[in-house]
């Protein structure tokens, strides 16, 4: 009995989590090294070496890097710094439900809200205009589809902050920081000491594993590149999708190289966390 | 100057939270807003009303979104207790679950170009099951991950009781596991039913465009430029989850509690 339950575990665990991975990335692999699909007679490196060659697609990962990193840096300073500072108005209250209500935003309406606040024909554009600081829509600043993906950043701030502010909140209780504050201090600490020397080592060790796992999201994120970002620079995913769902056959290959690509990168920074047993399940 | 801080701090969050939740509920009952108007020149509630008209599309992707988010999370719940628990007693536990991770934190949409071939020739793509099936690609990894906590040496030994004093294993699972886990069960199943019901990227490239859930109905009344009824949309797409996180977080308080 206890045999076949584990039987159909791993069986369950196979089927779910191991084949699409095996069968997903053979195919995509199968296909870049031109074995299988339309228009490939047989194992050549050609679009390998293509795709290397493809300033967009190097572009693209740096791209979709940069966004990740600068929406998680001022997300995760801006959260610490107002959880150090407020962690007492999250222990309840108001607030303390209210604070959870941008979770309930999934990616699409994030991006659909953003879109709608900060475009030349959004919100805050309006109020510019009522303002008198504005004289038209077109003096209103490019804050969404543009180069520098100030939408997509502010984005993915949007949805980000509430979940490290209760992070952090949670860990300035469960790792009892403030009674770490208290003996610094009575050791003759300046609160920027604690601060510095205490507070924010603790919180960004402890939420190493969430920051990484963040950033991974963010970098192959798709519903808000997609709605916010532009065509040049483009990020990983959505370039991806492009080539591997437009009518260009011959841009399909590339885009399995990129999925690969993308694959390798995620690998490689799961076995960082798991070398460092820094996640949660490896204790 | 700490309360003047606090306060304005208090009013920071609760714009942050309130603000997006106001314009999209304003947008959704709004049939024109044109440039540089702050407020929409008409307010309708037609739109709502209309939900109720039997056939409406939109309720349409309601239902299908609801269907499809309850069965992903019923199964990936039910099925990742249960693999969990073979994985966390398992030496190799740690290589186990690094398995287990990776479709969960691949971008869904490019695992979804991946395997659409196989989707394809199994003759699911475009179909409700199809996108169950791909659902639960990156729900159940989920489910497994959030358990694995669980099964610890204390659950073990309950079980070794039980056993002990006569117990069969569906005895020890029925009187002593799941009432110790129906919180956890319950927090899961909430977890995985918002995975289905945020997902995108690989519900259109599985789904086919045919398989019309909410988020890809947002994504097309937003290619119409539709913006009022993907407000509306929007709106609905909040709702559960808003309901969900509030009952969640009732759960979570008991638990810790």
């Amino acid at each position: 009995m206890k045999n076949k339950s584990s039987i159909l575990s791993y069986f369950l665990l196979f089927i779910f989590a191991v084949l699409p991975l095996i069968a997903g990335l053979g195919y995509a692999l199968l296909y870049s090294f031109g074995i299988v699909g339309a228009l490939n007679t047989g194992f050549t490196l050609q679009h390998w070496k293509a795709a290397f060659a493809d300033k967009a697609i190097i572009t693209s990962f740096l791209y979709s890097g940069t966004i990740a990193g600068a929406a998680l840096l001022l997300s995760v300073s801006l959260a610490m710094a107002a959880a150090l500072r407020y962690y007492h108005l999250f222990k309840k209250g108001f607030i303390s439900y209210l604070i959870y209500l941008p979770l309930a935003f999934p990616a699409m309406v994030g991006a659909f809200f953003i879109f709608q606040f900060l475009s030349k024909g959004g919100l805050l554009s309006r109020i510019f205009y009522q303002a008198g600081i504005t004289s038209s829509m077109q003096q209103f600043p490019d804050w969404v589809n543009d180069k520098y993906g100030i939408g997509m950043v502010v984005t993915h701030l949007f949805l980000s902050f509430p979940f490290f502010l209760l992070l952090f909140v949670s860990l300035i209780e469960t790792q009892r920081l403030k009674d770490f504050f208290q003996l610094s201090a009575s050791l003759g600490a300046s609160k920027k000491q604690t601060t510095f020397r205490i507070a924010i080592p603790v919180l960004l060790q402890k939420s190493f594993p969430n920051i990484i796992l963040y950033f991974i999201f963010i970098f192959g994120a798709y519903e808000i590149p997609v709605l916010l970002g532009r065509s040049n620079p483009e990020v990983v995913s959505v370039m991806a999708v492009r080539k591997l769902q437009k009518f260009n056959l011959q841009d399909i290959p590339q885009g399995y190289v990129i999925a690969i690509v993308y694959t390798l990168f995620v690998l490689v920074f799961i076995l960082i966390l798991l070398k460092q047993k820094k996640l949660a399940y490896a204790n | 100057m700490q309360t003047k801080s606090s306060f304005l701090f208090r009013l920071f969050i609760a714009s942050l939270c309130i603000i997006p939740v106001l314009i999209l509920s304003a947008l959704s009952f709004s049939k024109n807003w044109s440039f540089p108007s702050l407020l929409a020149e008409e307010f309708s509630t037609a739109a709502w009303v209309d939900l109720f008209t039997p056939g409406n599309s939109i309720s349409v992707s309601l239902v299908t979104s609801l269907i499809i988010a309850l069965l992903v999370g019923a199964a990936s719940t039910t099925m990742g207790f249960f693999v969990s628990k073979t994985i966390a007693y398992n030496r190799y536990r740690r290589s186990l679950l690094l398995m287990a991770y990776l479709p969960f934190v691949l971008s869904p949409v490019i695992l979804a170009v991946c395997l659409k071939y196989y989707f394809i020739k199994m003759n699911v793509a475009g179909t409700v099951w199809g996108v169950i099936i791909a659902q639960l690609v990156i729900a159940l990894p989920y489910s497994i991950i959030f358990f694995t906590g669980f099964w610890n040496q204390r659950i073990k030994e309950y079980e070794a009781v039980v056993s002990t004093l006569g117990g069969k294993p569906g005895y020890a699972l029925r009187k002593v596991i799941i009432p110790l886990s129906k919180s956890l069960l319950l927090i899961c199943f909430f977890q995985c039913f918002l995975i289905s019901w945020f997902e995108y990227g690989l519900t259109s490239v599985i789904g086919y465009g045919k398989v019309q859930t909410l988020t890809v109905k947002v994504y097309q009344f937003l290619t119409e430029a539709n913006i009022f009824y993907a407000a509306l949309s929007c709106c609905l797409l909040i709702l559960p989850p808003v309901l969900l996180l509030w009952m969640n977080k009732r759960i979570i308080l008991r638990y810790l509690n």
